[in-house]
């Protein structure tokens, strides 16, 4: 046989395999379903993104002009009033929208105290949320693989009890060349459900989008793909090498079903706990408790060095230094919550690259962390809003105790009296934030993909050593 | 052609092959009888590489099947007692599909179509799913394979076995036409007279060994039989 028949002896395999598939009705009947789930996800999934979005944009212009439109008050009282600032819908949340669900969108910024993001969707919801969100991620996540499985659990053990790759091996192909066919079969078939889904989730995500925002956003879409792509034939190869190992199809469907339950469904939770057990995070409790304990401290320690009295806000501090004592008790608590919300979130960072890491097992947990992490609704985004927010914060309460140091402090007595021009309040400018970029986001979830291509390479090593015994 | 020499295969306890030699010339069709169990299957699997000889060498146009297993393939046709072919596809998707395997290069549907005639399956039936052939058109899709690979030698495993006796005629028909090709076909069979009618040469196989071993023109029907009853009942 020609040498380049080596390569076209698997197309036509996979040719023959995806008519196979096509007219038994397993393409039409499970691709045509999870086609539907996905496409209804997307289709939800785009009505939501666009209704928070505008919802979101309308409310921070709304509080903002609500806070320029102050009339003349103390700056400090401005300053417990505060603003609201919310996070960002990436659009990419069409697709996964990650964690965003569960922590908010949402930061109260006021005078002393770095607050946490509020307003989290998945308290809103019904007992229905229990069992998951509908989202095109986990279509693809759970459902694919389990598509696989339908479409090719009896790709070898099927043809072996029928007699058919006895008649193809008496042929003189390589049993090699066999695995890529039906490799190369059941990816067509992806392909011909997923192109569509495709096409559809990058209009959803690109529509009404600046060119730089659709040129970032679609740089993730490719990147999302090539992550899917990965983790779909990891099944692939899973699958071909479950059905050349087993005896009969049907032993090979239970394996798979079986590896399949506890891939996708039992393993990720246990890994969720064992993440939080290996690197323990604070209840919230505890973790303000501490915080404001160690909060106590520095203001304590601050205030003795700087005014030598013991006592915060007390009479032994002149009104005339108030202004000076908000900058320096402010200063005080920056590092400590600083170090505390860092400590925290290291600890959410460190389940993450626990999970990530057992990926290599579960190649789920990599692909939900990877997926998450370039839709841009992992906690990594969620971290780096709630710093900017914080900045946000610290600059509004900055100015405005530096307008009491300046106007107020020199009043002595009349210090409460002061009453700033509203010319002061749109010297805080408009909290004008965006998400990380694209290349953040391969950067921090490099990890990830590695792992998948770890897991990769692993299963098409392990198909070969199936396919390298003998089939018959 | 096809030479086993001293071909033994063991499982475990049980010789399944005990020193088989034989040679099968070009234009030779050379018939297996044998009981069930007597080793002719084992022997066809052999020489597909489908089993290891446990000792011996078995060849296809002088090369060992262990050493260059795709390379004897390639020379070989293989007709199982029932050819297995994918329901779904027509006889001819089936016969496109395994030719272009077995050639490594696909043929016109006009070629693919004249095979399929030559083994007496019309375009109306080349068009049909196989699933709802007979045994008899798929073993005529079986033989149009052989065809289409241009096969040095046949090996066929008890493949009028079920067959009507038209049907199984029909096949002896188009093994002789193989042989008159310079095709060398080895074939198993329980049926006495189809393998007189048929071979060229015969052989006989008990518990893994060949028995006897004679020229088809040299003996009558009946005289077959009584050597092959005699043999079984030893």
């Amino acid at each position: 046989m020609a040498s380049k028949s080596t390569l076209r002896v698997p197309a036509w395999i996979a040719r023959k395999d995806f008519s196979e598939y096509l007219r038994d009705g397993r393409l039409h009947w499970a691709g045509g379903l999870v086609l539907i789930l996905l496409l209804t996800a997307l289709a939800v999934g785009w009505q939501n993104q666009r209704a928070i979005s505008g919802e979101r944009a309308v409310a921070q212009k709304l509080d903002y002009s609500d806070w320029v439109s102050q009339n003349t008050r103390h700056p400090h009282d401005a300053a417990h009033q505060g603003m609201h600032v919310f996070k960002p819908e990436p659009p990419l949340s069409v697709i996964d929208p990650g964690i965003t669900p569960y922590v908010g969108s949402t930061l109260w910024l006021q005078a002393h105290r770095q607050s946490e993001v509020k307003f989290r969707p998945a308290q809103d919801a019904t007992g229905l949320q229990r069992l998951g969100q509908l989202s095109a991620a986990w279509v693809l996540q759970v459902l694919g693989p389990l598509l696989i499985i339908v479409l090719g659990f009896n790709a070898f053990a099927g043809e072996r009890e029928l007699g058919t790759l006895r008649q193809t091996l008496s042929l003189g192909i390589t049993q090699r060349q066999l695995l890529w066919g039906k490799a190369l079969g059941l990816l067509a078939c992806l392909a011909v459900l997923l192109l569509p889904a495709g096409i559809a989730a990058l209009v959803a995500s690109l529509w009404g989008l600046t060119s730089e925002l659709q040129m970032d956003t679609t740089l993730r879409l490719l990147g999302l793909g090539l992550g899917y792509g990965v983790y779909l034939l990891i099944a692939i190869f899973v699958v071909l090498a479950v059905s050349a190992w087993a005896k009969t199809s049907r032993v090979a469907l239970v394996v798979l079903l079986g590896i399949w339950i506890v891939g996708t469904l039992m393993v990720p939770r246990a890994a969720s706990d064992l993440a939080r057990t290996l690197n323990p995070s604070p209840s919230r409790l505890e973790f303000a408790s501490k915080m404001n304990a160690d909060l106590h401290t520095h203001y304590q320690q601050a205030w003795k060095d700087n005014f030598g009295v013991d006592k915060r806000w007390g009479s032994d501090l002149p009104l005339n230094k108030w202004g000076v004592a908000l900058q320096v008790d402010d200063h005080a608590g920056y590092g400590v919550t600083d170090k505390h919300f860092g400590d925290l979130w290291h600890a959410f960072e460190h389940q993450q690259r626990s999970q990530e890491w057992a990926g290599l097992v579960v190649p789920i947990l990599a692909l939900r962390s990877f997926s998450m992490g370039i839709a841009g609704t992992d906690f990594a985004n969620h971290r780096d809003f709630s710093v900017a927010a914080e900045q946000h914060r610290r600059l509004m309460q900055d100015l405005m105790s530096a307008d009491l140091v300046k106007n107020a402090d020199s009043l002595d007595n009349k210090h409460f009296a002061y009453q700033a021009d509203p010319k002061l309040w749109a010297t805080v400018p408009r909290f004008g934030y965006q998400l990380p970029g694209v290349a953040a986001a391969f950067q921090n979830n490099l990890l990830s993909l590695l792992v998948l291509l770890a897991v990769l390479t692993i299963s098409v090593l392990l198909a070969r050593a199936a396919c390298a015994r003998r089939l018959l | 052609m096809l030479s086993a020499q001293n071909v033994t295969k063991t499982f475990g306890e049980t010789q399944a092959l005990n020193a088989v030699s034989l040679t099968v010339m070009p234009g030779d069709i050379y018939c297996l009888l044998g009981a069930n169990g007597a080793g002719k299957t084992t022997l066809i699997n052999v020489f597909l590489n489908f089993l290891s000889p446990t000792s011996g060498i078995a060849q296809v146009n002088g090369r060992d099947v262990t050493v260059e297993p795709l390379q004897t393939k390639r020379d070989l046709a293989y007709i199982p007692e029932q050819v297995m072919l994918y329901g779904v596809l027509s006889g001819l998707e089936n016969l496109d599909y395994f030719a272009a395997l077995a050639t490594g290069q696909k043929q016109s549907g006009v070629t693919l179509l004249r095979l399929l005639a030559d083994v007496g399956l019309d375009e109306t039936a080349a068009m049909r799913r196989v699933a709802t052939y007979s045994k008899g058109m798929r073993q005529k899709v079986g033989i149009a394979i052989a065809m289409a690979k241009e096969a040095k030698a046949l090996l066929l495993d008890e493949p009028t076995s079920g067959l009507d006796p038209s049907a199984a005629n029909e096949f002896s028909q188009l093994l002789k036409k193989a042989s008159q090709n310079g095709v060398a076909v080895l074939t198993t069979t329980h049926d006495l007279f189809h393998a007189k009618q048929t071979a060229t040469r015969i052989g006989i196989m008990k518990r893994g060994q060949l028995v006897a071993e004679l020229s088809s023109a040299d003996i009558t029907h009946s005289d077959l039989e009584a050597l092959y009853l005699q043999h079984m009942r030893a």
